[in-house]
């Protein structure tokens, strides 16, 4: 969408210019609206505790998947793809098979499979060489080396085989003795002085091989030499850019300075004590406050006092536009030059769009408008930093619209590939290919012409992208040979009724859980569904100050529900939150305090030698440090027995008072439309459980990115207890049974946490439960918690600190450990290496081992009517969400110093919203490095229990998902609901799928088949009754 | 040999062995696994740890407060170069026979095994800590081979008995620190910054070459404790006259105003921050930053000599911490305003320094001296655990304001709000621009300076073209003469 605005507003600004004559309020309007679009290119994933899983190039969506990763690779200069080396690796190590390359090969090519190149072979075969084999580049000096001192004239490369390098030198023997010795007017003998007057008849066979290939490389050399050479023209639109080019100066590290200080002083949320003076008058404002008084020490800073004087009374758009006129912008170049000019701090630039759009979600948003204001300040900094680099470069005579120009000259021009570089790349070729120098020497200068256009398209790029579809094509084979072959027979229905249910989050670390469940208790049932339940709301906790979003990201709530402690408790309740109070207000003085001079200077002369007990307490033990503290933090803790206000008296809902909550028929809904969803509606059993997730881990200001993704980042307990907490009520219960739903009297909801960084459960209202119910409870604890110790388990098996052999027990130790322990880069693994999404029901998926890639969502076609309403609906949240994750983790793995957040090591929490890199950088978006290390960049693989028609239809009822998949931006396949037949879209069209194996490997436990293993594992059937069958 | 004696070859030879085998391991491209790499600096530090421990309880038992050891002499020369190199105990002849020598001496007295102590404490929990946090990372090894030459560093300036001892710790901690702050060494800001405070130390380890000179020439030796006179640490008295102390001390202090980023070089503290959590924090919170202080405390004899002198040192240190305070204010992010808490305490134990060296001597209560030393090891302490703590920030606050049931309130400075409107802008820019301390040393020192580099190499340049005699070939010729 970002490309087709962008030339919309190029339009109306064309045409705004036009207008001008009567106008000078809409001169620049293009300018702002120009501002608010590009801003859809920056990162959106907002402040660092609630991190929003999203698309990196969601902007792009609109273009299929391959454009949208050229576009964004321009505009960004980041990585699309791994690197040559990187698929070699997987090449060799069997993630990617030679298979997968030449299938993916011969799609890409089509018709242009069987095209001849060169003397003999085709396009296909030339690529597929140019794929398996890794060709030696050099710079020119490094070439000559090469050729001069390595074997490279006297022995063919070491993947030809000796027979074939054989008959290579016997074709070119042949050429000497019956073309050129009997001809002396061959043009060659001046290439082979070595053949005059030398017997050749008494060449051995070594002479004859070097020979042969020293042929091959004169031939090649002279076959491309009247080639013309393909010019690449570098266009930069930027100064900076032409700047750094010409004299190796970087301006834009001046603007940081600058710019960064400002920014995070801006848009601080209480970091700093001192608060950024007039910061209430916007950032324009606020800037040339001041910076308008005083001299500065810095040079290029001096005529920055005038400059703002001259600018006074002008609005931001004004000084853009007069700085666009200043810089010698054209009107044309200035959509992309902004644009650009945008994305250079592309951190700061975001979390300034982020405050200023969904101010909802930060305590001290900015106005609208801000982004401008930061575009203005930007380009006069610019200035500033361009004129002082003009004085340094003895511009200083020359005016600053002439400057890309002047800069333009400088740049030295681009050295295209030379001759021998060519010629080599042909030469290794050859040999791959088995064209001998005789048959070289026969090519028409039209055919060489063919030959190196094809091999130069093929380049480096375009290489990678076929390494990365044959990597994404080897996985998805494995996949839907896994989903077909574990659904071929249709499963007799289980004859006995489940013990209990228990639904969890859609998210890929509960697949494991799901599976070790179903191990440990076969007649349990698990469900899968987006981890807010349906209940979106802004929820306060008892010990909470705040409100905060519990539901998707794109979702604004209307509902408010508090926890509040019962009302026998409430007199302990205030006296411990009174206490809380002190204690915090008073640790909240300590902390600025030994900031300060004379609170700091008290407080470690005279205390500062006992911090070193807390300090080796919890580096060395960290697990029994919390434990400590938590104990003798239960003292001020509030009381253990609470309830969610969640019935609203009022009519419209709020934040305060009777407007907190739902109303009776508005539960129903919401219980209505989870029991639909999941295709629970049918098959209540005596218990069913909802379990919400988070994760808990200490020093770790990515937390939130291992929070549950359907509710902003945050965990999702609360909205499962609330969701049990409206079903169990008999009016909700009466509302569904008159819309025909009915709930037997016998099952009970109960609501839980699922802590996904200790394997751990928290339950809630349990002094509710029944008494009948509490045999059925006691059973489902037990059951969760052997299934959480194998769960922690299967996790360990991924953690290089924690030995292969561990038991079930200490590996629950190991992950509490892992998130209490302040130096733990690593608590978890998140959504890491998450790679499908299961739409369906769960016996598609039951007793199949997905290793915690795939997320699991629960939907029963049969409960679906013919629009297929509940799967639209489902649809509409799933695909956005989980492609979103998928796609963050692609982007941030490819290219983690690019799109990810780098390394962890070096970051440095700023203006409580984001983190730096050390002292000062751009603010780090995306995922850091640890948190996607395990990851394997592939698009996310949707299978769908649905019909084509079905899907089709609901692409184009909802253009979001209609994009995605359409466009590529994931796979899809379907699982037809009558005979489990997979097939996948492909280009517009449903393709049956066919089996690569025959058989799936299967083991008796999970246990079993992941045992001893680090790595990405095959998919598998967990079948306890049947014998291990040999890895197929 | 007696137990006390091996003991504290024990203390110094733990980290040097560590140095070695780390060294020798990376020297032949074959580093250890981390376990082994972890597993040997623990040992290291727990032996360096016990073996100071045990030191200090002799020390205490016995009341014996200083115990030096020597490690051999290195050069010696003297008037009568054959009687110097015959006598195995120079200090036997009257000193003032030598011109030169240098002995790797240590000395263990009240101020140094407290130090060592800290060093080993703080550096053995972060060695711990750093082994989980840097698990996995591409430079883990290169980590530990730049954390075993700075504890060793550490160790040798705690214990140094002799200038030259000295300046050796100093150099190590110096290049160790400088490499850490350059860790990232794929991404450009780490290594300018590395760079910058490379100068700083450089200039000041200028300061601390020509200082240890000029005691060679007044005195012909480098050995603390015969130039700091009788009694032990704190109790010496200086045997310098009040002139040369006070040069040989301003030497000192700008070495000591570069190493622990006193105004005016305090720019480099906060840049340092681009290194490894754990390195940021008992580096620049907990150890290398008092390095200074702890100099100004091992010379503090020097410091009571001269008024003006300690003066000085109480201005700078009094200029320091108001300018951190000011700066620390404004930081929006948390590892500067971290190392700008840290240097408000550097600061103001500089200033305790000479403040209580010079009023110790003059009430003839040197015990006064205790005050700044328990400054510098509790504020290591506090500062280490912030710093190790500072990635938790976010979820402290959150914990703070669920307490208190509100949003933290911010409490602007009380002083600002008496001032007029356009005096706190001005002030808060100079504090958001660090004091424009960087842009100073910019302008005024480093500009001129390399103007100055410049006119030499264009006199030198026409100097050879003059000698050539050839005009027209200069260009050839420019190169080779």
């Amino acid at each position: 969408m970002a490309l087709r605005l962008r030339h919309d507003v190029a339009e109306n600004g064309e045409s705004s210019l036009v207008d001008s004559v009567e106008s000078t309020v809409t001169q620049t309007e293009w300018i702002e609206t120009h501002i608010r679009e590009a801003a859809g290119l920056l990162p959106a994933q907002g402040p660092i505790t609630a991190f929003a899983f999203l698309n990196t190039l969601q902007a792009l969506e609109n273009l299929p998947f391959e454009a949208g990763l050229r576009r964004g690779q321009e505009l960004f200069g980041y990585e699309t793809y791994l690197s040559e080396e990187r698929y070699r690796e997987k090449l060799a190590r069997g993630r990617i098979r030679l298979e997968d390359l030449s299938e993916t090969l011969k799609r890409d090519l089509g018709q242009r499979c069987q095209t001849a190149v060169g003397p003999s072979g085709n396009l296909f075969n030339l690529r597929l060489s140019m794929l398996e084999y890794s060709m030696r580049m050099a710079p020119e000096s490094e070439l000559r080396w090469f050729m001069a001192e390595t074997d490279a004239l006297t022995r063919y490369r070491e993947e030809v085989s000796p027979e074939s390098g054989e008959i290579r030198t016997n074709e070119t023997r042949r050429w000497v003795v019956e073309e050129i010795l009997p001809n002396p007017a061959s043009p060659w003998h001046d290439f082979f002085p070595e053949l005059r007057g030398r017997q050749v008849e008494k060449w051995t066979h070594a002479q004859w091989t070097a020979f042969a290939l020293h042929a091959l490389w004169q031939v090649c050399r002279e076959g491309v030499r009247n080639l013309p050479l393909v010019t690449t023209s570098v266009s930069m639109i930027r100064h900076r850019d032409l700047l750094l080019a010409a004299t190796g100066f970087d301006c834009d590290r001046l603007l940081q300075e600058v710019m960064i200080p400002f920014c995070a002083g801006f848009l601080d949320q209480g970091l700093a004590t001192w608060v950024l003076p007039h910061r209430e008058q916007g950032l324009w404002k606020t800037f040339v406050s001041l910076y308008s008084s005083g001299s500065s020490v810095e040079t290029w800073l001096r005529p920055l006092r005038a400059e703002l004087h001259r600018l006074s009374g002008l609005t931001p758009a004004q000084v853009v536009e007069d700085s666009l006129e200043q810089l010698g912008i054209s009107r044309e170049d200035a959509p992309e030059y902004l644009t650009r000019e945008l994305l250079a701090m592309r951190g700061w630039a975001g979390m300034i769009w982020q405050a200023e759009d969904r101010g909802d979600r930060i305590a001290r948003p900015v106005p609208p408008g801000t982004l401008l204001e930061y575009m203005a300040v930007r380009l006069v900094l610019l200035r500033m930093a361009l004129l002082d680099a003009m004085r340094k470069e003895s511009l200083g005579d020359r005016k600053l619209t002439e400057l890309r120009a002047l800069l333009s000259e400088r740049i030295p021009p681009v050295e295209s590939t030379s001759i021998d570089q060519r010629a080599f790349e042909v030469f290794q070729l050859a040999q791959l290919q088995q064209w001998s120098a005789a048959a070289l020497s026969h090519l028409s200068e039209d055919q060489w012409k063919s030959l190196i256009h094809e091999i130069e398209e093929f380049d480096g790029p375009s290489r990678r992208r076929i390494f990365h579809l044959a990597f994404e094509r080897r996985f998805r084979t494995q996949a839907l040979d896994a989903l077909s072959l574990h659904n071929q027979e249709p499963r007799p229905p289980k004859s006995e009724s489940p013990l209990f249910q228990s639904v969890y989050c859609i998210d890929a670390r509960e697949e494991s859980f799901r599976r070790h469940l179903e191990e440990v208790c076969p007649r349990a049932e698990t469900f899968g569904a987006a981890g807010f339940f349906g209940v979106a709301m802004y929820f306060r906790g008892v010990s909470d100050a705040h409100y905060q979003a519990l539901c998707p990201i794109v979702v604004r709530p209307r509902h408010y529900v508090i926890e509040e402690v019962v009302y026998s408790l409430a007199e302990s309740d205030r006296r411990r939150s009174g206490a809380r109070r002190r204690l915090a207000t008073a640790s909240h003085r300590i902390h600025l305090g030994s900031r300060s001079l004379t609170g700091g200077a008290l407080l470690t002369a005279g205390l500062g030698v006992f911090a070193s007990i807390p300090l080796v307490a919890r580096v060395l033990l960290p697990a029994t440090t919390s434990r400590l503290r938590r104990t003798l933090g239960s003292v001020v803790a509030p009381p253990p027995v609470t309830r969610l206000r969640i019935e609203r008296l009022t009519e419209q809902p709020g934040s305060e008072g009777d407007a907190i909550g739902y109303t009776v028929p508005e539960m129903a809904d919401v219980g209505e439309r989870i029991l639909s969803e999941t295709g629970l509606r049918t098959r209540l059993s005596r218990l069913v459980i909802f379990f919400g997730h988070g994760s808990f881990c200490l020093n770790n200001p990515h937390k939130s990115c291992y929070d549950c993704g359907a509710c902003s980042g945050s965990a999702g307990g609360a909205n499962a207890r609330a969701l049990a907490a409206m079903l169990n009520d008999n009016r909700v219960r009466r509302v569904l049974a008159e819309r025909g739903l009915v709930i037997p009297e016998t099952t009970v909801f109960l609501g839980g946490l699922h802590n996904t960084a200790t394997d751990r459960f928290e339950f809630f209202d349990l002094d509710l439960l029944p008494r009948t119910h509490i045999p059925d409870f006691e059973t489902a604890r037990d059951a969760l918690e052997e299934a959480a110790r194998r769960n922690a388990q299967e996790r360990c098996r991924r953690f290089y600190s924690a030995p292969l052999d561990i038991t079930p027990n200490d590996a629950h130790w190991h992950v509490e450990n892992r998130s209490e322990d302040l130096a733990q880069t690593r608590p978890e693994f998140g959504n890491a290496s998450n790679a499908m999404c299961v739409v369906g029901r769960r016996t598609l998926t039951r007793e199949l081992f997905l290793d915690r890639r795939s997320f699991l969502v629960s939907y029963d076609s049969q409960l679906d009517d013919a629009e297929s309403t509940i799967l639209g609906r489902i649809l509409g949240a799933v695909v956005i969400v989980c492609s979103g994750i998928n796609l963050q983790y692609n982007f941030s793995y490819i290219d983690p110093a690019g799109w990810g957040a780098g390394t962890k090591l070096p970051h440095n929490v700023t203006s409580l919203l984001g983190v730096m890199d050390g002292a000062a950088s751009d603010l780090r978006s995306g995922l850091p490095w640890q948190g996607v290390e395990i990851h394997e960049p592939v698009r996310c693989l949707f299978a769908i229990e649905t019909t084509p028609d079905s899907i089709l239809k609901i692409m184009a009822r909802n253009p979001a998902v209609g994009n995605i998949l359409r466009n590529g931006w994931s796979q899809l396949a379907l699982i037809d609901p009558e005979t489990s037949a997979v097939s996948l879209y492909e280009d517009g069209t449903f393709v049956p799928h066919e089996c690569s194996i025959d058989q799936l490997r299967s083991a008796t436990s999970s246990r079993e088949f992941y045992r001893g293993s680090r790595d990405h594992l095959d998919f598998a059937e967990i079948h306890p009754s049947r014998v291990t069958s040999p890895p197929g | 040999m007696s137990v006390l004696e091996i003991l504290g070859i024990i203390v110094v030879a733990s980290p040097a062995a560590l140095v070695v085998i780390l060294g020798l391991a990376s020297l032949f491209d074959r580093p250890f696994s981390e376990k082994w790499i972890s597993q040997l600096v623990q040992l290291a530090m727990i032996t360096g740890l016990l073996a100071s421990i045990t030191i200090l309880g002799l020390m205490l038992k016995t009341d014996d407060r200083h115990i030096p050891i020597e490690l051999g002499h290195w050069v010696v020369l003297a008037d009568d170069a054959s009687s110097a190199m015959t006598s195995h105990n120079p200090h036997a002849n009257a000193h003032e026979h030598l011109i030169y020598h240098f002995s790797l001496k240590f000395e263990f007295d009240r101020l140094s095994v407290p130090f060592v102590i800290l060093t080993f404490v703080l550096c053995g929990t972060i060695g711990a800590f750093a082994d989980k946090y840097m698990h996995r990372e591409g430079g883990f090894n290169r980590f530990f081979m730049l954390y075993a030459i700075f504890v060793l560093g550490m160790v040798v300036t705690s214990l140094a008995g002799t200038i030259e001892t000295l300046f050796t710790g100093w150099e190590l901690v110096g290049l160790s620190s400088t490499l850490l702050v350059a860790f990232f060494q794929d991404r450009p800001n780490p290594c300018r910054n590395g760079l910058r405070v490379w100068s700083v130390y450089r200039l000041s380890d200028c300061g601390l070459l020509m200082a240890a000179l000029l005691l060679h020439h007044v005195s012909g030796e480098g050995d603390f404790d015969l130039l700091m006179g009788t009694g032990a640490w704190p109790e010496g008295v200086a045997r310098l006259p009040s002139s040369q102390a006070f040069t040989v001390g301003l030497l000192l202090l700008i070495s000591v105003a570069g190493k622990s980023a006193l105004v005016p070089f305090s720019g480099w503290l906060p840049r340092a921050m681009e290194g490894p959590t754990p390195s940021s924090a008992v580096f620049y919170g907990a150890l290398s930053v008092h390095l200074g202080a702890f100099l100004l405390l091992r010379v503090s004899p020097i410091l009571a000599l001269s008024p003006a002198l300690s003066g000085l040192v109480v201005a700078l240190g009094l200029a320091t911490t108001c300018y951190s305070a000011l700066c620390g204010r404004v930081q929006t992010d948390i590892k500067s305003a971290l190392s700008f808490a840290s240097l408000t305490q550097v600061g103001l134990i500089v200033a305790e320094i000479g403040a209580f060296a010079w009023l110790g001597n003059r009430w003839k209560m040197p015990s006064l001296l205790y005050i700044p030393l328990i400054h510098i090891l509790g504020h290591g302490c506090a500062r280490t655990l912030q710093f190790v703590r500072a990635p938790t920030l976010l979820h402290d606050y959150r914990i703070l304001e669920n307490a208190i049931g509100s949003r933290l309130t911010l409490l602007p400075p009380q002083w600002v709000t008496h001032l007029p409107q356009t005096w706190r802008d001005r002030l808060y820019r100079l504090a958001l621009h660090r004091g424009y301390l960087d842009a100073i040393l910019q302008k005024y020192i480093v500009t001129p300076l390399f103007s100055v580099l410049e006119k030499c190499d264009q006199i030198d340049l026409s100097f050879t073209r003059f000698v050539n005699g050839a005009d027209q070939d200069t260009h050839k010729n420019g190169n080779g003469g």
